[in-house]
């Protein structure tokens, strides 16, 4: 349910979008008519979106628009000197569909202006001369491109939840443990450090499971809204952005994202394992919450202003490395060397920080004393 | 063998172990007694490595590490299992954790839930269990990869007459192929009926030290149990008798000043002439643990 829950809601609102675009679709459609078929087939032939084919008059036409089936009808009209169009309909015309019925008397026009003309084909390649627009947009540093605020929002509050996510279940998972003579057995059986270090390795494997299911579903997802009428236009329009975004989602970010889910999980475990009794799992995580959000919201300052020192020193430190170094990275800020770094920062306090708590988890987990937060865990301390 | 020698433990002001020293044998039962908080779960936990202590616990002359984790089986004073596993898999996850393959536990899951007569199925989940089959379940755990020393807190709490049958038969099994064995227990009964030697703790320290029968002795022959026609009024005046207790119809038992007035009694009983019944034993382990655990620290 955690991993698949993100694909329902996906599935959900494609599917409530699909709904209603279909059962709105044919009211929003208009006819096209005209007594002269040529006219109307080569209009077809450039624009099949939104319109409804079988109507081939405007009696048909008007009965349709009544019932509510049809939004109106363009009728074409052409003789020697001028091609006209009309638009009859219940609401006016889309601006999508007037710029296509635009473009298209334009176009018919030129043709029977030329052929009025009687012009050599020189002369008629030479007014088919057209202007030449090139875009040539410029990267900036910051968050000003459209794809990196896009890439930004989505992996801090991906990280955010993911984090938010494991540190509750591991922390109330380790503190309903906490007390109960099943770890007296568990640690008759095997080292403490071996059994807290299975843990975080299985959180670490359910992770990984996530973020491979997200994978192939968001490639999914992409391979069918790129294919599906509804979705087509909107990923032909915006493949630039989706492939800037997808650029800095599949990229060292997923490691950061890996990384800190470990080293919060981590310190999740060590705070499960402080709670004094078995009906306070619930409140187990706050400490370790309460950092991610702290991190989290200290991370929004800076979207707009990467190059500050506060973002290069929390790149570094662990627990905020994971929403500083994708801030930097999605905006090309950080070199190898100094992503390097900061992965070694973060590995080195990981294993640090495993291998102490994995040594004094059996005191933390033995001990069921209700006191203090520090007599807990000098009395943790006393056990091996 | 288990060799304890000279553990001391304190828990900042408490000290909850004193010098305690004994050894348990291969194919020996001792039962560890005293009241609640003398320390023997300390003891326990102190075995089983959970503690930092004073002193040093061996195992075969090894100090107890993982290395002889897979030789232990330990059974703890509350039950505690993993409610959402099925009986078979909370076997099987526990005793992998001793190192046994599923393929070694798995055949044999159906003859232990025989044995210990557990009801239902072993597909049945843990939380669906009634408590006395959760326990059963939790033994077979502690048991069936034959450990060598086998620890048990309080096995007995909790257990009908006739599942404490089974567990004290179950005990006797693994005396019978070798394992060293120390439990604790409440139940002098049990205690007497199968312990080879006992430990009594007050207070962190050891106060009584020996096989059943050489604590009981050490107390002196100081009952006598006779079955006779006088009144309870008539034996309660006999000298050196200082209380008498009814037991059942004309049976009585009476409680000397000293060991050595057994003869005079029955001269007086006696009188030359037939009597029922007359023993003189000493006091039962009951009546020891009752009043050791009431004498005060020296």
């Amino acid at each position: 349910m955690l991993i698949l829950g993100p694909f329902l809601m996906l599935g959900i609102t494609i599917g409530a979008g699909y709904v209603g675009a279909s059962s709105g679709a044919n009211s929003s459609n208009v006819a096209i008519i005209s007594s002269q078929s040529t006219l109307r087939k080569n209009f077809l032939k450039e624009n099949s979106d939104n319109i409804d084919k079988k109507v081939t008059d405007e009696k048909t036409a008007a009965k349709k628009m009544r019932k509510d089936n049809l939004a109106g009808y363009i009728v074409l009209k052409a003789d020697n000197k001028q091609v006209t169009a009309k638009y009859v309909g219940t609401t006016s015309l889309s601006s999508s569909m007037k710029s296509k019925v635009n473009s298209f008397l334009a176009q018919t026009q030129q043709q029977l202006n030329m052929a009025q003309a009687k012009l050599s084909s020189q002369q008629l390649q030479a007014l088919q001369q057209r202007p030449k627009l090139t875009e040539h947009i410029q990267e900036k540093a910051g968050t000003a491109n459209l794809g990196k605020i896009i890439s930004f929002w989505i992996t801090v509050i991906m990280v955010y939840m993911i984090l938010i996510t494991y540190t509750n279940i591991t922390a109330q998972e380790i503190a309903s443990e906490k007390g109960t003579k099943v770890m007296e057995i568990i640690f008759s059986s095997t080292t403490a450090l071996k059994y807290f270090l299975g843990k975080i390795f299985g959180v670490l494997l359910v992770i990984l499971t996530q973020i491979l299911v997200y994978l192939i579903g968001g490639w999914g997802a992409y391979i069918f809204a790129e294919n599906s009428s509804l979705t087509k236009s909107f990923v032909d329009e915006y493949q630039s952005l989706i492939n800037s975004v997808m650029h800095n989602l599949l990229s060292i970010n997923l490691i950061y994202l890996l990384l800190g889910v470990v080293i919060y999980t981590i310190l999740a475990a060590f705070c499960g394992a402080l709670v004094a009794k078995v009906e306070d799992a619930s409140k187990a995580a706050q400490p370790v919450v309460m950092l991610n959000l702290v991190a989290f919201f200290v991370t929004f300052p800076f979207q707009n202003n990467v190059d500050s020192i506060v973002v290069k020193i929390l790149s570094y430190v662990p627990f905020f490395s994971s929403y500083f170094m994708p801030l930097r990275l999605i905006n090309n800020n950080a070199s190898v060397m100094e992503i390097t770094i900061s992965l070694l920062i973060l590995l080195a306090s990981i294993i640090l920080l495993a291998t102490y708590i994995g040594k004094i988890y059996q005191g933390l987990m033995l001990q069921t004393d209700d006191s203090s937060f520090w007599k807990r865990f000098k009395r943790g301390l006393s056990y091996k | 063998m288990l060799k304890i020698d000279h553990i001391s433990k304190q828990f900042g002001e408490l000290q909850a172990l004193k010098q305690v020293t004994f050894d348990v044998a291969d194919g020996e039962i001792l039962g560890l007694i005293g009241q609640n908080g003398a320390g023997k779960s300390t003891t326990f936990h102190s075995i089983l490595n959970f503690l930092n202590y004073q002193g040093s616990i061996t195992w075969n002359d090894k100090p107890i590490t993982e290395s002889v984790f897979d030789e232990i089986g330990y059974l703890p004073e509350e039950r505690s299992l993993m409610p959402k596993l099925t009986i078979e898999q909370q076997i099987i996850y526990l005793a992998r954790l001793k190192n046994k393959s599923t393929k070694e536990i798995k055949p044999v899951i159906d003859s232990w839930l025989k044995k210990f007569a557990v009801k239902g199925n072993k597909k049945d989940k843990i939380k669906d269990l009634s408590k006395g089959n959760q326990q059963k379940v939790q033994l077979i755990c502690t048991l069936i990869h034959d450990p060598k020393l086998i620890i048990l807190d309080e096995p007995f709490s909790g257990l009908d007459p006739v599942n404490s049958d089974l567990l004290k038969q179950a005990i006797l099994d693994a005396k019978k192929r070798g394992a060293a064995i120390i439990f604790s227990s409440h139940d002098m009964e049990n205690v007497e009926e199968i312990c080879d030697k006992l430990v009594m703790l007050r207070n962190g320290k050891i106060v009584l030290h020996g096989t059943v029968q050489e604590v009981r002795d050490s107390f002196g022959k100081t009952r006598i149990y006779v079955t006779t026609d006088k009144t309870i009024d008539e034996l309660a005046m006999l000298p050196h008798v200082v209380a008498a207790k009814p037991l059942e119809k004309r049976r009585f038992v009476l409680y000397l000043d000293e060991e050595s007035s057994g003869k005079t009694i029955f001269d007086e009983l006696t009188n030359g002439q037939y009597i029922e019944e007359f023993s003189q034993q000493a006091p039962t382990l009951n009546e020891i643990f009752r009043r050791k655990a009431g004498e005060k620290d020296e």
